[in-house]
């Protein structure tokens, strides 16, 4: 019959104690002097044996749980013997499901064939970072991730490589870069223009801000802001420049609006902070816009809105120093236009060599889209601009 | 050296024919490797294991009988009057076995088709490269392997005391080929396999009572999973005793213990479902340095590799003895032992219970959640709410989701009720895919059906921002 085993006094004044670890779960058998459960009082771990032999009905406190000398500790079927039977299999499956919870835990979030595709390209998922909902890895964040190198000859380098992982905004100009450049067939067009008379646009605009008081102005009208303002008033009538060619559905989208990128230079990386609706802003307001965006971005403080969706991109790499650059044409764009840095050169205008400030143009158009004489017309059309700006006020609405 | 130990070369030796064997067996022909698969036939074995000749596919056969023998009698829909069903075991038997024969006609036909080489007989390693089979006509052969891959399946466990007999205690094989309902049936263990056959049982007339060890029915299962479940035991007048154990037969009667004292219950049969164990005991593991655990388990890695050589799927492995998680492993295994990258990883194994009402899980329960440290949001809808449900007249039960705030994702679903089991793989599919419970409200479920269960119980927990 089933009897009630008590905690028994284990000596030395002890009044209570800790289980540790039961030996035994209701349904087992148990020999009389099989090990039972262990307890621990202040003084020591002690095991206790089974009392009789029996068969155990229920446990009178689980593991961690204090007892009192007298509380009963295990009720056990000690007479002729109950059958002690266990149900492993439900076991292993409660065991199972909590490791599932465990694992739930840490695991990269990310679908089967998300996981199958990491798998083949040796990606680890939990490197890498999911640019959807809450981290989300999708199958585009995949793209660009490098498989982990083989394991190389087993020698070491003379002087130790560094090692560092690609993080934030250089890791999405990384993947943003790889990806225009393995996709997009780029054709550039490669001009010089006399930009006596954009100069001296520039220092008039620039002087006259200055006379009138408008010191921001004068400071903000460099050159940028005219070219700026110059894509803005040419792309309506090159409207394949102002797009986007989307292979997967085999679609070309003619953007609405005119939203121009100008290339900006950070300690973090290259940032294109946007100019919304150029076409619809006057120079000053350009001028004031990009004077206010790109130390902006240099300190880090443009949001997300602020630095994406350009449907043109204006790449002013003179102001690095370089005289021709070969620009990458941005995500779900099909042009960037690269200025290099206007010199004082050597012209020939009639017969005669002349010094004049030239300013070297390198439009890079997606040649899917766009042929060279599409382009050709688009940057005929700029050089134009630069060579006369005072078309830019037939131009202007 | 006789003759017949010459052995004979095999690329891949697959062990088991059952649904992780098979399945593993035809994606690795797929995979260009040429086959042998060893099976041990017939009672327990052949193709489809006995997952189809003595598990899942007899036990829902069974149960659909029980079913509408039960609805007949009882009908759960208004104005429905059936006189006279009456139920014919022995027709069903023969009903079960042409159902038996012709999905291991399918599984045969499959398996020619992609060339695998079938072998019926007990295996046996011998060698770390080598196995000896015992054919039914007491012969021998023996292969010489690559590589091999472990499917044995499980094996329902005894009981030493009630050791079973064929006769009056019975295996859940031998209860799901009676061809006489008996007058009363005790069965121990009231896990799943128990509670099914207990229950179907119940409903084509027998006595049932279940003696189980654990404080709860389905002790494997989330407590409240398993209530609508005690319910539906009640209805069908199953006795439950539960902290209970058994202490032997007794006469006509088998006898328990309890805390109280000792009480019998009518057994003219003897279901002993206490669980499985996994077929590693007798396969020479040892010959080939594959250890088993104290469970007789094989330890795998993700890719189901024991060794570099010999990989092991399903019930002997360490989880959840299931069908459809043992086809999952069989195809990584054949893709792994292929060099084709692949791991198991799922991010939910579905488990289905076929009692009445169903029961089925997948995923996380909230106390796995908030255990797992998750920012947890559950939400509970009621079948009651469901005019699908009251059509069908069977309301008892609820739909669960278990969701993560800051990932905003489902972490697991529970369902009970009824076609649990066929509702519960989009639950499957919405976990695996990461889905958010915003994704689930924004799916249009159609009206009406049980499936508005599940989309009642995510738009709960995405709810829509109020106007501003």
């Amino acid at each position: 019959l089933p009897f009630d085993f008590r905690l028994p006094d284990v000596g030395e004044g002890i009044e209570a104690a800790q289980i540790v670890d039961w030996k035994v779960r209701p349904g087992d058998r148990v020999d009389q002097d099989g090990p039972l459960v262990e307890i621990e009082t202040d003084k020591a771990i002690v095991a206790i044996p089974s009392p009789t032999s029996g068969v155990v009905l229920r446990l009178g406190a689980e593991a961690g749980e204090t007892l009192r000398v007298g509380d009963v500790l295990v009720v056990l079927d000690g007479a002729d013997g109950g059958v002690a039977h266990e149900d492993r299999s439900q076991t292993d499956e409660i065991d199972g499901l909590a490791a599932g919870a465990a694992k739930a835990a840490g695991r990269p979030l990310a679908s089967p064939a998300v996981r199958k595709l990491a798998l083949e390209r040796g990606i680890d998922l939990t490197q890498v970072e999911g640019g959807g909902p809450h981290g989300r890895i999708r199958r585009t964040d995949l793209e660009g991730v490098p498989a982990p190198a083989s394991p190389g000859p087993d020698v070491a380098p003379a002087r130790a490589d560094a090692v560092e992982p690609l993080r934030g905004i250089r890791r999405s100009i990384a993947r943003t870069l790889t990806h225009s450049w393995q996709t997009i067939p780029h054709v550039i067009d490669y001009r010089e223009a006399d930009a006596t008379a954009l100069d001296a646009l520039r220092r008039t605009l620039r002087d006259s801000a200055g006379e009138a008081g408008d010191a921001q102005l004068a400071g903000a009208l460099t050159i940028t802001p005219l070219l700026v303002r110059m894509a803005a008033t040419l792309l309506p009538r090159h409207r394949s420049l102002n797009a986007a060619v989307d292979m997967e559905r085999e679609q070309v989208t003619f953007h609405g609006s005119i939203d121009i990128g100008v290339a900006t230079a950070t300690s973090e990386g290259l940032l294109v902070p946007v100019v919304r609706d150029a076409d619809g802003k006057s120079l000053r307001a350009i001028a004031l816009e990009l004077a206010e965006l790109a130390p902006a971005a240099r300190a880090g403080k443009l949001t997300r809105a602020q630095l994406t969706g350009a449907t043109f991109t204006v790449n002013n790499f003179g102001a690095l120093g370089a005289w021709l650059g070969t620009p990458i044409i941005g995500p779900g764009q099909t042009a960037n236009l690269g200025v290099g840095r206007m010199e004082r050169r050597a012209v020939v205008r009639g017969d005669e060599v002349v010094v004049r400030p030239v300013l070297t143009l390198a439009c890079a158009a997606d040649h899917r889209l766009i042929d060279g004489d599409t382009l050709a017309s688009f940057v005929t059309d700029f050089v134009r601009l630069v060579e006369e700006p005072a078309l830019l006020l037939q131009e202007l609405r | 050296m006789v003759v017949g130990e010459l052995a004979e070369s095999a690329d891949l030796l697959v062990v088991g024919a059952g649904p992780g064997g098979y399945v593993a067996a035809a994606r690795a022909a797929q995979l260009g490797r040429t086959v042998t698969v060893v099976d041990r036939g017939a009672p327990e074995g052949g193709l489809g294991g006995a997952c189809l000749h003595v598990g899942c596919i007899p036990s829902k056969a069974l149960i659909e009988l029980a079913g509408a023998y039960e609805h007949a009698r009882r009908p759960r829909v208004g104005g429905l009057e059936l006189d006279g069903a009456r139920v014919d075991l022995p027709a069903f038997q023969a009903w079960k076995r042409a159902i038996v024969e012709r999905l291991a006609t399918g599984v045969e036909n499959l398996l020619a088709a992609q060339g695998v080489e079938l072998v019926t007989g007990a295996l046996r390693f011998n060698k770390p490269d080598q196995a000896v089979v015992a054919l039914p006509d007491g012969q021998s052969r023996y292969f010489e392997f690559e590589q091999a891959l472990i499917a044995t399946g499980s094996r329902p466990a005894s009981l030493a005391p009630l050791p079973f007999d064929g006769e009056r205690v019975l295996t859940s094989t031998d209860v799901l080929g009676l061809d006489r309902v008996p007058g009363s049936l005790a069965v121990v263990g009231a896990g799943y396999i128990g509670l099914e056959i207990g229950q179907a049982l119940a409903k084509l007339g027998s006595q049932v009572s279940v003696i189980e060890a654990a404080d709860r029915v389905l002790p494997a299962l989330d407590e409240a999973l398993a209530e609508p479940v005690m319910r539906g035991l009640a209805r069908l007048g199953v006795e439950v005793h539960l902290s209970s154990v058994v202490v032997g037969l007794d006469g006509d009667d088998l006898a328990y213990a309890n805390e109280e004292g000792r009480g019998t219950v009518p057994a003219e049969r003897v279901l002993v479902a206490i669980g499985r164990v996994p077929n590693t005991d007798d396969l020479g593991l040892p010959a080939v340095g594959v250890p088993v655990d104290d469970a007789g388990l094989i330890a795998v890695d993700e890719r189901m590799l024991a060794s570099a050589s010999i990989a092991a799927i399903g019930d002997v492995t360490s989880g959840p003895a299931l069908a459809h998680r043992a086809s999952a492993q069989g195809i990584v295994a054949a893709e792994a032992l292929s060099g084709v990258p692949a791991a198991f990883d799922p991010a939910g194994v579905p488990a289905i219970v076929f009692t009445d009402p169903e029961i089925a899980s997948v995923g996380l329960t909230e106390q796995q959640a908030r255990a797992g440290g998750f920012d947890v949001a559950v939400t509970t809808v009621p079948l009651a709410a469901s005019g699908r449900a009251a059509t069908i007249g069977e309301d008892d039960g609820f739909t669960r989701v278990v969701a993560d705030r800051s990932d905003d994702r489902v972490l697991g679903v529970q369902m009970v009720g009824p076609h649990a089991s066929e509702l519960i793989a989009e639950a499957t599919l919405a976990i695996e895919m990461v889905a958010s419970p915003e994704d689930l409200r924004g799916t249009i479920h159609p009206h009406p059906t049980l499936s508005e269960g599940l989309h009642a119980a995510a738009a709960r927990l995405a709810p829509r921002p109020a106007r501003r």
